[in-house]
């Protein structure tokens, strides 16, 4: 009681202007962290037939690591509105009506991704396709409503085919497959 | 019989209870799901869902979610359109706490092609000039991750073709090819399983090959003039061609590109006293001719 009694006496002592201006730092902060990439580190070593070039390794981290944002946030909200940006095709196709599906029966699932070891293994000779491997570090939620009702937090592989698009890479297919595929 | 000795005292209201124990177990705890660890995609089965009373079951898919109310102790049955999708599947069944089961769900057999050939003209007999990639599905379109044989067929307009043979590596089976000695149209088919995709590419003429020209003069003007310019397996090089002619006299060095017309090239040059010149197509050189007032 007295810690509390301590506590209301030292918001007292700030302005309302303090507590405004701390306020709107504290939402920008929460807004960032919502914003921020996950970590994609890609390794094309012994790529083939085509080597990779840098600015495309580049391109390609940050895009998938776009794609998981979004990806997480749809997953969470519902809303698939922001796949467009960084899906296409089959991938786009099935995460929508998993989302649309998800939303019609009340369930979310939330992502906390803790980053992506992304290891390219094929990139065709004309540089229309690329495929990849990813090792990532995801913690996973699923809700029905606000009741947890499962969580997971172990590795997860994923197989992923990127293609390229007048301005980026685009996740074409992401399948999540058994450690064996690696 | 040291549990017989507990119940002597009461019989009946010990089984009873042992009855209500098991129902209540049943009802208030998770209930344990049993999954098969993998199974092919589009492919029915049930999960056995032990105890009793009502409960909710979820599946989450890559592309699907299915949430519905269930009666334990009986099998959830699983659509074959619930797994039509590869990947991994989360089952879910709560009743008053939740347990889960997770399985994978891969590719059925090879049905479709994705097929890319590259590039779409390309020179004639050059090797390792054709790069053939084929990505293999299944009917539902997931990749197939098992090694599947692709072939790759190539069938010119003209002249034997041949058959190469690959085998996919997590679903992605490509090759470079050589291209044949002559021009025209070339099919590549990619084959595996019982389905077939086929792409067409235009074979074109390779450099020009023993370029020759001759001069015609004319007072003090003279034509020059190719033969048929063709490249070594004697495919003619398509007009629109550039071919270089160059000109060395009294008054300079003079270049004039033309196009082949009509499988020739011709240009007119006016003379100033003793002339040299060549003729050049692409990076191969052809023959010179000297004027010197006579032929």
């Amino acid at each position: 009681m007295t810690s509390f009694a301590h506590l209301a006496l030292a918001c007292k002592k700030f302005s309302p202007r303090f507590l405004k201006v701390a306020g709107f730092a504290v939402a920008i902060c929460a807004l960032a962290a919502a914003q921020s990439l996950p970590q994609v580190h890609l390794d094309a070593s012994g790529l083939a037939p085509r080597p990779i070039e840098e600015l495309t390794g580049t391109t390609i981290a940050r895009h998938y690591a776009l794609a998981w944002r979004e990806l997480a946030g749809a997953l969470e909200s519902g809303r698939a509105e922001g796949l467009n940006e960084e899906f296409v095709g089959l991938a786009k196709d099935r995460l929508v009506r998993r989302i649309g599906e998800q939303k019609q029966v009340g369930v979310h699932v939330r992502i906390v991704d803790h980053g992506h070891q992304l290891k390219a293994v094929f990139y065709s000779a004309d540089g229309s396709a690329m495929q990849l491997l990813d090792q990532a570090q995801l913690e996973i939620q699923i809700f029905d409503g606000n009741k947890l009702i499962d969580s997971q937090n172990a590795p997860q592989q994923y197989m992923v085919l990127m293609t390229p698009g007048a301005d980026r890479w685009y996740v074409r297919d992401l399948e999540e497959v058994s450690a064996k595929t690696f | 019989m040291q549990r017989i000795r507990y119940c002597n005292f009461a019989w009946g209201k010990c089984l009873a209870g042992l009855a209500l124990l098991g129902i209540l177990s049943g009802w208030a705890g998770a209930a344990e799901l049993r999954v098969p660890a993998t199974l092919e995609a589009g492919q029915s089965f049930s999960i056995p869902a032990e105890g009793t009373g009502q409960a909710t079951f979820y599946l989450l898919g890559p592309d699907h979610v299915v949430k519905r109310r269930v009666t334990l102790g009986s099998d959830l049955a699983i659509q074959s359109s619930d797994v039509r999708a590869a990947g991994r599947y989360r089952a879910i069944l709560c009743s008053s706490s939740c347990s889960s089961a997770v399985f994978q769900v891969e590719a059925a057999k090879p049905a479709h092609l994705s097929f890319f050939l590259h590039p779409s003209r390309v020179p004639v007999s050059t090797p390792q000039s054709i790069d053939a990639t084929a990505f293999v599905f299944d009917q539902y379109f997931n990749l197939v991750l098992t090694p599947a044989v692709v072939d790759f067929r190539v069938t010119p307009a003209s002249g034997a073709g041949f058959l190469r043979q690959s085998s996919t590596r997590r679903g992605v089976a490509w090759m470079r090819l050589d291209s044949t000695p002559h021009e025209g149209r070339v099919q590549v088919s990619a084959v595996a399983a019982n389905t077939e995709e086929a792409r067409v590419i235009q074979q074109v003429a390779a450099e020009a090959c023993g370029l020759r020209m001759r001069a015609l003069p004319s007072g003090n003007v003279v034509t020059l003039e190719t033969d048929p310019v063709r490249d070594c397996s004697g495919n003619a090089l398509p007009d629109g061609t550039v071919v270089s002619f160059t000109k060395v006299d009294r008054e300079g060095k003079s270049t004039v590109d033309t196009p082949i017309k009509k499988g020739v090239a011709r240009v007119q040059f006016s003379l100033h006293g003793p002339a040299q010149m060549g003729v050049a197509c692409g990076v191969v050189l052809g023959n010179e001719v000297a004027l010197n007032g006579k032929l």
